[in-house]
């Protein structure tokens, strides 16, 4: 069973009472260990779609199913559980709390969901992204390199089913980049984890399992490895 | 135009965005102009005129003669018959209570017929209606004149409570009193001297005089005529004394109501910083695009103006309601403590509409410029980088807690320092050193309470208790400036509050010593400072001969005139003093050493206040004034006295009545026989007094009426406090509205990482709760120190009252609480706003 599955989603939004199509009529299945690519101009539908994957929007018409529950029956308690469960997120622009330690930004979410040993288990996330050594440092201590790894032992930290990345090199230089793109493809496979990421580079194409080409909103093509 | 334009557009126009942390920001100003206008307004009607109400009714005349005990009769025989075209007008003046409505009025003695030939050249501003058919009723003891304020016509009946008894008296006529400000019962002379049984005296003469020569010249012939106790003044002195009496007591008020102000002060000063935070990139942006560093300051300010511009213009019509409630209690507090006064209109002339422009607009500006002058500085390429962090936490905090010691040390030093022109100038320099050094020291506080307490309250509180205290320490300048104004009103409330404790506690210990007997007898009528209706004597000679009754202690009280200063001058029997009374001298000497001195001999006591005021100590003689004598005292002991800031003194009946022979007691102390019990005593006193209208309280009752003028004497001193209090708690409310605007972003992640709705309302109410806690810390330190001032310079050197420290404990926690609920509630809409943020919204902004 895909973990994640959207079924003829159609999302709106009014803007200045304009009514502006974000996705349109779109449909996408995936499963555990899939690193999925989305690609696209600016505006088709990227960054909607993934707000929806993460149960941080709702869409206006369909379903979107996680682990085979449809968001769209959840309250905002059942949708904090949920991200807190299985979803993790990375963003452009690292979004760490610069008030925080590494240790502390990485876990975060533990402590948000008041989970026990959530030092020891920052303290594992960080080796995966190989950060050991530095928990005790501050973010603006780190290059952006490191800091986008910090960002994804945060995402990882509470072994979540998706992890959802928008545009996670773009605040890189290429050679950072590609480094925390193998890095995100081999802890989608250790961690049997279905990695969707937004993007613009072609690099991320190349190692994605699924590329999935949006355009005003519809996926225009898959192509599948 | 086009600057205006600009301006409307880059300052004026994003405030709307907000409205209402803008809102906030200018009913912190309202509420702070308000409470300076409404205490000066207030203070103007109350006391402004600094009138009594004798003066007010006294006229146009150039010398007034009076003595304590009053000017013998004769004398005015005496100086009318001086070769000089000068006129006399006599007068008998006391107080009568209108039976009916309780209201207190003056009631004036003139000689008609005198008044009725002068009145032409003599304008008087008690003017009766063709007084010449008043001679009509010269005969009739029950005539009455009174103002048109009353309401009263011709031919009405009206009762009279005069000292201890009611008179039944005719209205005669009516005379226009200018709305009550010139109302008085006036009657004949001679009428009026029977029914205050002052035969044969006038308690004041008033003497238009020619205008050449000087009017010195004048009170030099006059005074050469007159015995040596009577004095001569211009008229208006007394108006001259009673302001410089009041001085003290306005001045501190006054100072008192500018405490909101800094505390307003304090909240612009973090609009503006946020103000110049938020709008780096903006700033960057016109400064590349040619703007000047001149131009970017005005900009600033401008913005600061606006806030107390419009603050100023809704706080004059605040502040003028707000002055109806204050001169209520302000009067009541001149009357109990100063002077029998009447509260003139509030009158809000253009005066008071400048101060309040200016008060508003000026603070607004002065703690704008800071926040100004830094955005001035700042170059187009650092405001334009990206990365920028978004809190400046460029504050020196090593750097300031050095000046904050040396701001402590400095006010240590000006505490020290003697009063200037009696007022305690250096005291105010050391409070105002002291909110310095705390609001320097304050974030070095900040950072050390974080620092340590963030990770222990992130293990009690939860996650959210640790990011509150992360982002506070973060946004430190923002955090400090909001922790010092709130720390600033609470250090007001706790010195304060520890100032009044202490006077409160002091005057209830003065009180067991003071008050021993265990009933007291006055007048029926309001008590007022500078008020004595006597008691007629054959009521005291009754209650004397009660068989439950073991002793009598008959007080007597004259108003007179020491030094340019209104005083009190006070007898007591030293018999019965000595047996039952326990007096509190400054040196520490026993009652009865110090009583046995006054015996009989031209020696008296002096209250604290008075030996502060005209600097006379034990050892110094004076000379007082009494009936036609002017005989020379010699001062036995100063003597704690908390009744009144007027200043007394005190001598041997029997030596007063070698000079001023008139037995009436204005008050009693009457101790009950032990063997009889007090309230069979009190039933047959209250017998013995039936047909006259006299007070008779019990110890405590007399002591719980002391209290609840004390309590109202400060009541204003508490509004004043909690205007400080709410303006600190909006202004914390309005600062964490910026901060969940200007957090949006991580506010809006955590709720990608898993955050419940609860949990960052939780977080904004714990953030609201560690301001509250930074600062109540910081406010009760400071206040403590404060309070030292405030008790032993600015009240001693204002005052003269020796007060002994005291905490009121409970008052203060309960106050504290309050305030800190009220500090955390503010934070509950901030945290609903932070609650319906949009995270995908927020999260992608940038």
């Amino acid at each position: 069973m895909p973990i994640l599955s959207v079924q003829n989603v159609t999302k709106d939004y009014l803007t200045d009472g304009q009514r502006v199509r974000a996705l349109d009529d779109l449909s996408l299945e995936v499963s555990r260990g899939e690193f999925v690519a989305l690609v696209g101009r600016s505006g088709c539908g990227k960054s909607t779609l993934l707000n929806l994957a993460g149960a941080m929007d709702f869409p206006t018409s369909g379903h979107v199913l996680l682990d085979g529950v449809s968001t769209s029956s959840m309250k905002d308690a059942g949708l904090t559980q949920l991200r807190r469960e299985k979803i993790g997120f990375i963003f452009q622009s690292f979004q760490l709390l610069h008030t925080l330690t590494v240790f502390e930004n990485v876990e975060l979410p533990l402590l948000l969901a008041g989970k026990q040993n959530a030092r020891a288990t920052a303290r594992e996330s960080l080796i995966w992204v190989e950060l050991e050594g530095l928990g005790e440092r501050y973010p603006h201590q780190l290059s952006g390199g490191q800091m986008q790894r910090v960002a994804i032992a945060r995402a990882l930290i509470h072994r979540p089913s998706i992890l959802l990345a928008d545009e996670p090199t773009g605040n890189l230089d290429t050679s950072t980049g590609n480094v925390i793109l193998e890095l995100l493809r081999r802890l989608t496979r250790e961690q049997n984890t279905a990695t969707i990421i937004a993007t613009h580079s072609g690099e991320a194409a190349t190692l994605a399992d699924a590329v999935v080409r949006l355009r005003d909103g519809k996926i225009e093509d898959i192509s599948r490895r | 135009m086009s600057r205006l334009l600009l301006f409307y557009r880059l300052i004026v126009r994003p405030l709307f965005r907000e409205p209402v942390r803008t809102a906030l920001t200018v009913l912190a100003i309202a509420l702070g102009v308000a409470v300076v206008l409404a205490i000066n307004l207030a203070g103007t009607a109350a006391t402004g005129s600094f009138r009594s109400s004798m003066e007010t009714l006294a006229g146009d005349y150039d010398l007034e003669i009076n003595a304590a005990g009053g000017v013998p009769e004769s004398e005015v025989g005496a100086l009318a018959a001086l070769p000089y075209p000068v006129r006399v007008s006599p007068r008998m003046e006391d107080y009568a209570v209108i039976a009916d409505t309780q209201q207190t009025l003056p009631l004036l003695g003139l000689d008609l017929i005198a008044e009725s030939r002068s009145r032409a050249d003599t304008p008087s501003d008690v003017n009766i209606d063709q007084p010449e058919n008043a001679l009509r009723y010269l005969g009739d003891y029950d005539s009455v004149w009174v103002g048109e304020s009353l309401g009263r016509k011709p031919g009405d009946r009206i009762s009279l409570l005069i000292n201890d008894q009611v008179h039944a008296y005719t209205v005669r006529g009516v005379y226009p009193d200018s709305n009550g400000n010139a109302s008085a019962v006036v009657m004949d002379l001679a009428a009026a001297q029977a029914v205050l049984h002052k035969f044969g005296r006038v308690d004041r003469i008033l003497a238009k005089v020619p205008q050449t020569p000087e009017l010195e010249e004048w009170q030099r012939r006059f005074k050469e005529k007159l015995p040596a106790g009577v004095e001569v003044r211009s008229a208006g002195t007394g108006t001259d004394e009673n302001r410089r009496m009041l001085g003290a007591f306005r001045w501190n008020l006054r100072l008192l109501s500018y405490i909101a102000l800094v505390v307003g002060a304090f909240l612009i000063y973090n609009t503006i910083s946020v103000s110049v935070v938020r709008r780096r990139v903006e700033i960057g942006i016109v400064r590349a695009l040619g703007a000047s560093r001149r131009s970017i300051l005005a900009a600033f300010v401008g913005e600061a103006a606006c806030f107390g511009f419009v603050g100023a213009l809704i706080g004059l019509p605040l502040g003028r309601v707000m002055a109806s409630g204050a001169v209520k209690l302000m009067a009541a507090t001149v009357e109990s403590l100063y002077v029998s006064s009447r509260p003139g209109p509030i009158e809000l002339n253009s005066a008071s509409v400048l101060l309040a422009m200016a008060v508003g607009t000026g603070v607004a500006i002065a703690s704008a410029y800071s926040p100004a002058r830094e955005a001035s500085l700042v170059s187009p390429v650092e405001a334009m980088a990206r990365g920028q962090r978004e809190y400046s936490t460029r504050v020196h905090k090593t750097r300031d807690l050095v000046c904050a010691l040396f701001l402590g040390l400095g006010a240590a030093m000006a505490s020290l320092a003697p009063a200037v022109a009696g007022k305690p100038l250096f005291g105010y320099l050391a409070t105002l050193l002291l909110i310095m050094a705390s609001a320097l020291a304050i974030p070095a506080l900040v950072e050390g309470v974080t620092r340590f307490s963030s990770r222990p309250l992130g293990r009690i509180l939860g996650v959210e208790a640790l990011l509150a205290s992360r982002s506070l320490s973060a946004s430190l300048r923002r955090t400090s400036v909001l922790v010092g104004a709130l720390s600033t009103a609470i250090a007001m409330m706790t010195s304060v509050g520890i100032m009044v404790g202490s006077f409160r506690q002091t005057v209830l210990l003065w009180m067991g010593d003071q008050l021993p007997a265990d009933l007291y007898l006055r007048p029926a009528g309001n008590a007022a400072a500078d008020r004595h209706p006597m008691i007629s004597l054959d009521l005291v000679a009754k209650i004397a001969r009660l068989p439950g009754v073991a002793a009598i202690d008959r007080l007597r009280a004259y108003e007179i005139s020491f030094d340019g200063m209104p005083a009190t001058l006070g007898s007591v029997e030293l018999s019965v003093h000595r047996s039952y009374h326990k007096a509190d001298f400054l040196s520490g000497r026993s009652t009865n050493e110090v009583l046995a001195e006054l015996r009989d001999s031209n020696a008296v006591i002096v209250s604290e206040p008075f030996a502060n005021k005209h600097h006379v100590r034990a050892g110094d003689s004076i000379a007082l004034p009494l009936g036609e004598a002017r005989p020379s005292f010699r001062i036995v002991e100063v003597y704690y006295d908390y009744r009144s800031e007027r200043g007394s003194i005190l001598m041997d009946r029997n030596t007063m009545l070698r000079y001023l022979p008139d037995p009436a007691p204005s008050n009693l102390a009457i101790y009950v026989a032990p063997e009889a019990r007090l309230e069979t005593v009190r039933a047959e006193i209250e017998q013995a007094a039936a047909g006259h209208r006299v007070f008779i309280f019990s110890n405590r009752d007399l002591r719980g009426e002391a209290l609840r003028i004390f309590d109202r004497t400060f009541a204003i001193t508490y509004a004043l406090e909690a205007v400080a209090v709410i303006i600190a708690v909006m202004g914390v409310a309005g600062a964490l509205l910026a901060l969940v605007i200007d957090r949006r972003r991580e506010l809006g992640l955590l709720r990608f990482l898993g955050a419940a709705s609860g949990q960052v309302r939780k977080l904004i109410v714990v953030e609201a709760g560690l301001l509250g806690l930074l600062a109540t810390l910081a406010g009760v330190a400071l206040g403590f120190a404060l309070s030292l001032i405030l008790i032993f310079v600015i009240n001693k050197q204002s005052f003269g009252w020796t007060i002994r420290f005291h905490w009121p404990v409970a008052v203060l926690l309960g106050a504290l609480m309050v305030v800190y609920v009220a500090t955390v509630l503010a934070g509950l809409y901030p945290a609903s706003v932070a609650v319906r943020l949009n995270p995908i919204e927020v999260v992608h902004e940038e």
